[in-house]
C-alpha cells in the first residue's frame, strides 16, 4: 500500500473504530485492579483466541473439529512437561507445543479431511479421545489423571506471575496474533482458497485451487495456535489434568464462541467471547457451586438457538448497525464510483484462425478410455482441439461427452489411453487443479457458483490462480466481469443470480484462471433466445482474445453457427467429426439423434 | 484358560446387546433424517434417571419401569424432533451438528443442575444375581437385559419388514423424495422414526439401570461407542449396527482383558477412525457408507 493509500487507510472509519476498540481493550488490563474483573477480562481474550484458532479451521475451512481440545492439550502438556522434567522454558515451550500440535494436525488431519461433514466431527472427537486416554494411560510421563502441578515461580523466563496484568497482556497478544493472522488470510490467497473450497471443493478444484492443501494449512495454523493457548492454560492455571485439557466439552465450548459470534469471520470469536466469556464467569461466580450445570445449560441452549435461528451468528445481527454507524462518521470513503473502471481490458483482438487452417494441436487425445463399472462411457475416443478453434462436442443424452470433459480436467482417472496438452501429457495427473495450472479452463454442466460470495469474489478466487496478490485478483475479476456482463451485478450473492447469469458468472470464472483452452459444458441450456445470441456473441469475444474453446451444447442452431468443426459421440464412441455442414449430413448423425426408424422413412 | 476366554466372550456379547439396541436408534434416526443425533447419550441418560427416580420414589422395579420409560421417551423424542430436528433438516453441516451437540450439552448440564453429579445406583434383590452354566458365571440382569435388547431388535426388524408403516420408513431412509411420490407422508416418517430411534434408548436406559450407574455425562460414554458401533456396521444399516454393537462388546472386552481395561477405549476409537477412512461401507459393506462420509 502507498503511503497515501496508508494515510487515507487510516482516516476510515472502517479501520479506526476497530482499531480504537482494540487500543480500548488493550488499555482495559491497566485500568481494572479488581483481580475477579481482571480474571473475567483474561478468559474473554483468552476465549476470544482460542475459539479464533479454532474458526480458522472450523469457520474459514468449514471442517467441523469437535477435537480441538487435543491441540490444546498437546500444547499445554509439552510446554508443562519440558519445565517440570527438564526446566525448560516456557518461552521455547510454547514453540514446541505449537510445533507439535500443528505435527499432529498434520498426520491426523490428511486422511480425515476426505470426511464430509459430521463425519470429520466424529473422527476428530475420537482422536481427542484416544489421545486423552493414552495421556492418562502413560502416567510415568504424564502423570496420569492425577495431573500435573507447576511450581510456582514467578519470572518472566518461567512465564509465571504473581499479578494478573501480565496475564492480561499475554492473553490480549495471544487473542491479537489470532486476529491479525485471521485477517492475513482473509485476505491472501489461502483464504479466497479457502472460502472457494467451504463452498464446493469441486468447482474450487476446476479453478486451480488444492483443496487438500488449503485445508492442510488452515489446520495447521489453526492447531499451532490452538496449542499455544495450551501453553497460556498451563502458565495461567498452573495445573493441568487430562479432563480438563482434552475434554469433548472444550472442543465444543470453543467452537460454541465461534459460531455465537459469527462463523468464518474475523470479529465473530472476540464478539462470541464478550458475550459468552463474561456471562459464564459471573455465573459461576454468583452461583458458586449451588447452580453447577447452569451456565452450561444455558450454552447449550443458547447455541440451539443461536444455530436454527441466526446461524450467521450475532455479527449477522448488529453488522448493518455497525455498517451505518461507520456511514455517519468523518472519513468515510464513498461506495465504489458507479461506472465502469478504466482498468478494464480492452478485448485483445487477436487475428482468429481462419476455420481448417492447420494451426498446432493444443490437446490431443489418443484412444482415451473411461469405464464405470462394466460400461464404458468414453471408449477409445481419438481427439484433438487445434490452437484458436472452437471444437463442439455433440452427442445425445449419455453419450459421454460430460465424462470425456472430465477425464481432460482431471476429475476421472481413465483406464486407457493418454492425453496430451500441448505435447506435454496430462494423463491423470491426478487432481483438476494441476489441470487448471496448466491452462485448461471448465464450467459445470450442472453450474457450481460459491452461493454465499459476492459474484466478485467468485471470479476473483478465479483470479488467483494466476497471481498471490489480491489487488492484481480482484482488478482483474473486474475486468472479466465487465466482460461477461455482470459488472453491475458484482457485489449480489452467487445464489441470488438467474440461470442465465450463473452460467456466465460461472464462464468468467473459468476464465479468470486465464485458460488457454476453455471447457464449456452446456452454458446455453435453459437460456432463451435473446440469452443465447448473447452467449455466442460472448464466446466469440473469447475466442477472439486467444482463447481456444471445446464446447458441449445441445443447442443445434448456436452450435452449428459457433463451432469452426464439430465432433459426435455416441455410447461413448465418435460417430462422426468434421465441419457443421458434414456433421449435419452424416448419417450416422441423424441415426444417433433421430432413431433408424427416421431415416427409413 | 479356555473358560476364561469365554467367561470374557459372554461378558462382552451381554454388553454389546445393549450397545446394539442403542446404536441400533441412533443408525435409525441417521438412516432415515440423515442427522446424527449427537444428543442420542443424553436422552439414554435421561431414561436412566427416570428409570432411577421411579425405583427410589415409587419403588418400582426397573423391568416395570421400562414400560413407562420407552413411552416417555418416544414422546421426548418427538418434542425433540418438533423443536429441534425440524428446522435443521436438509441445513447445513454447522447447523446440524451443533444444534444436536448444543442439545446435549444443555441436556447433561439440566441434569447436573437438577440431580448433581452423584453416581447413582439402585438396588434390586437381583442386581448381583448370578446363574451358573457349565463352569461359566452369568449375571442375571446383564442376561435380561441382553435378551430384552435381542428381542426388542427383532420386534424392530419385523416391524421395519413387514408393515406398511414399517416399510415407508425404509423407503424413506433408502430416497426421501421417491417416496414422497409414492404418497408416503415423509414429515411423519421423520417424526417417527426420532421417537422409534429415541424409544431404542428408553428401553436400554431401563435394562442397564440395574447393572449400572448414572451420573449426568453417562451418555458421553454410551454415545460415543454406538458412533463407532454405527460407523462400524455401515451408516444407516439397522442389521449392522446390530452385529456392530455385538462386536464392540466383545471387542472391548478382549482389549479390556488382552491390553489394559484403561485402554479398551482407545481401542475401538482407533478401529473406528480406521473403519471411518479405510471401510467406510462398514465392516459387513452393507450401508452406503463411502458417498456418505465422502469418500467416493
Amino acid at each position: 500500500m502507498s503511503i497515501r493509500g496508508a494515510v487515507r487507510g487510516f482516516g476510515d472509519p472502517g479501520f479506526y473504530v476497530p482499531f480504537t476498540g482494540l487500543v480500548l481493550l488493550a488499555l482495559a488490563p491497566l485500568l481494572i485492579q479488581n483481580p475477579f474483573y481482571a480474571h473475567v477480562g483474561i478468559m474473554t481474550f483468552f476465549y476470544a483466541a482460542r475459539a479464533g484458532a479454532w474458526n480458522l479451521l472450523g469457520g474459514y475451512a468449514g471442517q467441523l473439529s469437535l477435537g480441538h481440545a487435543a491441540f490444546f492439550g498437546i500444547g499445554a502438556y509439552t510446554s508443562t512437561l519440558l519445565y517440570v522434567t527438564f526446566q525448560i522454558s516456557p518461552w521455547l515451550g510454547v514453540m514446541t507445543g505449537a510445533l507439535l500440535a500443528a505435527l499432529t494436525a498434520l498426520i491426523v488431519s490428511y486422511p480425515c479431511f476426505r470426511l464430509r461433514g459430521p463425519f470429520f466431527s466424529l473422527a476428530t472427537i475420537a482422536f481427542a479421545e484416544v489421545l486423552r486416554i493414552l495421556v492418562i494411560y502413560f502416567r510415568d510421563l504424564t502423570q496420569g489423571s492425577v495431573g500435573i502441578l507447576i511450581p510456582f515461580k514467578p519470572g518472566l523466563g518461567t512465564l509465571m506471575f504473581r499479578g494478573k496484568t501480565p496475564y492480561a497482556y499475554l492473553a490480549f497478544a495471544l487473542m491479537a496474533t489470532v486476529l491479525g493472522t485471521t485477517l492475513l488470510i482473509e485476505r491472501s490467497k489461502l483464504g479466497h482458497a479457502l472460502a472457494a473450497v467451504r463452498e464446493d471443493e469441486e468447482a474450487a478444484e476446476a479453478l486451480g485451487i488444492n483443496a487438500t492443501r488449503s485445508k492442510l494449512f488452515a489446520a495447521l495454523i489453526s492447531a499451532s495456535l490452538t496449542g499455544m493457548g495450551g501453553v497460556f492454560y498451563a502458565q495461567y492455571i498452573l495445573f493441568i489434568e487430562p479432563y480438563s485439557v482434552f475434554a469433548l466439552d472444550l472442543s465444543i465450548q470453543l467452537a460454541l464462541v465461534a459460531i455465537i459470534g459469527g462463523v468464518g469471520t474475523a470479529a465473530g470469536p472476540i464478539l462470541g467471547s464478550s458475550l459468552v466469556t463474561p456471562l459464564n464467569e459471573f455465573l459461576r461466580a454468583w452461583l458458586g457451586g449451588t447452580y453447577r450445570g447452569l451456565h452450561f445449560f444455558i450454552y447449550g441452549c443458547l447455541l440451539i438457538v443461536v444455530v436454527i435461528l441466526m446461524p450467521q451468528g450475532v455479527i449477522a445481527m448488529v453488522r448493518g448497525y455497525y455498517r451505518r454507524l461507520l456511514k455517519r462518521l468523518p472519513g468515510m470513503r464513498k461506495d465504489i464510483p458507479s461506472a465502469v473502471p478504466e482498468a478494464a481490458p480492452k478485448a485483445e483482438v487477436r487475428e482468429a484462425p481462419t476455420p481448417f487452417s492447420p494451426s498446432p494441436l493444443l490437446l490431443e487425445g489418443r484412444g482415451v478410455i473411461k469405464r464405470f463399472g462394466g460400461l464404458a462411457a468414453v471408449n477409445r475416443v481419438d481427439f484433438s482441439v487445434r490452437e484458436g478453434e472452437i471444437l463442439g462436442l455433440i452427442g445425445p443424452n449419455g453419450a459421454g461427452k460430460t465424462t470425456l470433459f472430465n477425464v481432460i480436467t482431471g476429475f476421472h482417472h481413465i483406464d486407457g489411453g493418454t492425453i496430451l496438452f500441448k505435447g506435454e501429457e496430462i494423463t491423470n495427473l491426478g487432481r483438476p487443479h494441476k489441470i487448471c495450472l496448466k491452462g485448461i479452463g471448465r464450467t459445470f454442466q450442472l453450474v457450481k457458483p460459491f452461493g454465499n460470495l459476492s459474484v466478485l469474489e467468485n471470479v476473483t478466487i478465479g483470479a488467483f490462480c494466476r497471481t498471490e496478490r489480491e489487488g492484481v485478483a480482484k482488478e482483474e475479476a473486474l475486468g472479466i466481469l465487465e466482460l461477461v456482463g455482470l459488472w453491475t451485478k458484482r457485489e449480489m450473492l452467487a445464489r441470488d443470480l438467474t440461470i442465465a447469469d450463473r452460467k456466465r458468472l460461472e464462464l468468467g470464472r473459468a476464465l479468470a484462471t486465464k485458460p488457454e483452452l476453455l471447457l464449456l459444458d452446456e452454458v446455453m441450456a435453459g437460456l432463451n433466445p435473446r440469452e443465447i445470441a448473447d452467449m455466442i456473441q460472448l464466446i466469440q469475444g473469447i475466442r477472439a482474445q486467444g482463447v481456444t474453446l471445446l464446447v458441449i451444447e445441445h443447442v443445434m442452431a448456436a452450435i452449428m453457427s459457433l463451432c469452426d468443426r464439430i465432433m459426435v459421440l455416441h455410447h461413448g464412441v465418435k460417430i462422426a467429426e468434421g465441419s457443421p455442414a458434414e456433421v449435419a449430413k452424416d448419417r450416422k448423425v441423424i441415426e444417433a439423434y433421430l432413431g433408424e426408424e427416421y431415416l427409413v422413412a | 484358560m479356555m473358560e476364561t476366554i469365554l467367561q470374557v466372550a459372554i461378558s462382552g456379547l451381554l454388553v454389546g446387546g445393549i450397545y446394539a439396541l442403542i446404536s441400533i436408534g441412533l443408525t435409525l434416526i441417521f438412516g432415515v433424517t440423515r442427522i446424527i443425533n449427537f444428543a442420542h447419550g443424553e436422552l439414554l441418560m435421561l431414561a436412566m434417571y427416570t428409570t432411577f427416580w421411579l425405583f427410589q420414589l415409587f419403588s418400582l422395579d426397573p423391568y416395570v419401569a421400562l414400560f413407562f420409560v420407552t413411552p416417555l421417551l418416544f414422546l421426548v423424542g418427538l418434542i425433540i424432533h418438533w423443536m429441534v430436528i425440524q428446522p435443521i433438516l436438509g441445513a447445513p453441516p454447522l447447523m446440524q451438528i451443533f444444534a444436536t451437540v448444543g442439545l446435549s450439552v444443555a441436556l447433561q448440564n439440566g441434569a447436573l443442575l437438577l440431580w448433581k453429579a452423584d453416581y447413582r445406583t439402585i438396588r434390586t434383590a437381583y442386581s448381583t444375581a448370578v446363574v451358573e452354566v457349565g463352569g461359566l458365571f452369568i449375571s442375571v440382569p446383564r442376561l435380561v437385559a441382553f435378551l430384552v435388547a435381542m428381542a426388542m431388535a427383532v420386534a424392530l426388524f419385523l416391524f421395519l419388514k413387514k408393515t406398511p408403516l414399517g416399510k415407508a420408513i425404509r423407503a424413506t431412509a433408502q430416497d426421501r423424495r421417491a417416496a414422497m411420490l409414492m404418497g408416503v407422508d415423509v414429515r411423519r416418517i421423520y417424526l417417527l422414526s426420532f421417537g422409534i430411534g429415541t424409544a431404542c434408548v428408553g428401553v436400554a436406559g431401563a435394562l442397564l439401570m440395574p447393572v449400572y450407574y448414572t451420573f449426568p455425562t453417562v451418555g458421553t460414554y454410551f454415545v460415543l461407542t454406538a458412533f463407532v458401533v454405527v460407523v462400524l456396521g455401515g451408516m444407516g444399516d439397522m442389521m449392522g449396527a446390530f452385529l456392530g454393537g455385538l462386536i464392540i462388546g466383545l471387542v472391548e472386552a478382549f482389549s479390556g482383558f488382552l491390553i489394559a481395561t484403561a485402554l479398551k477405549e482407545a481401542v475401538y476409537f482407533t478401529l473406528f477412525i480406521l473403519v471411518l477412512l479405510l471401510k467406510p461401507s462398514g465392516l459387513f459393506g452393507m450401508g452406503r457408507g463411502a458417498e456418505e462420509v465422502g469418500l467416493k
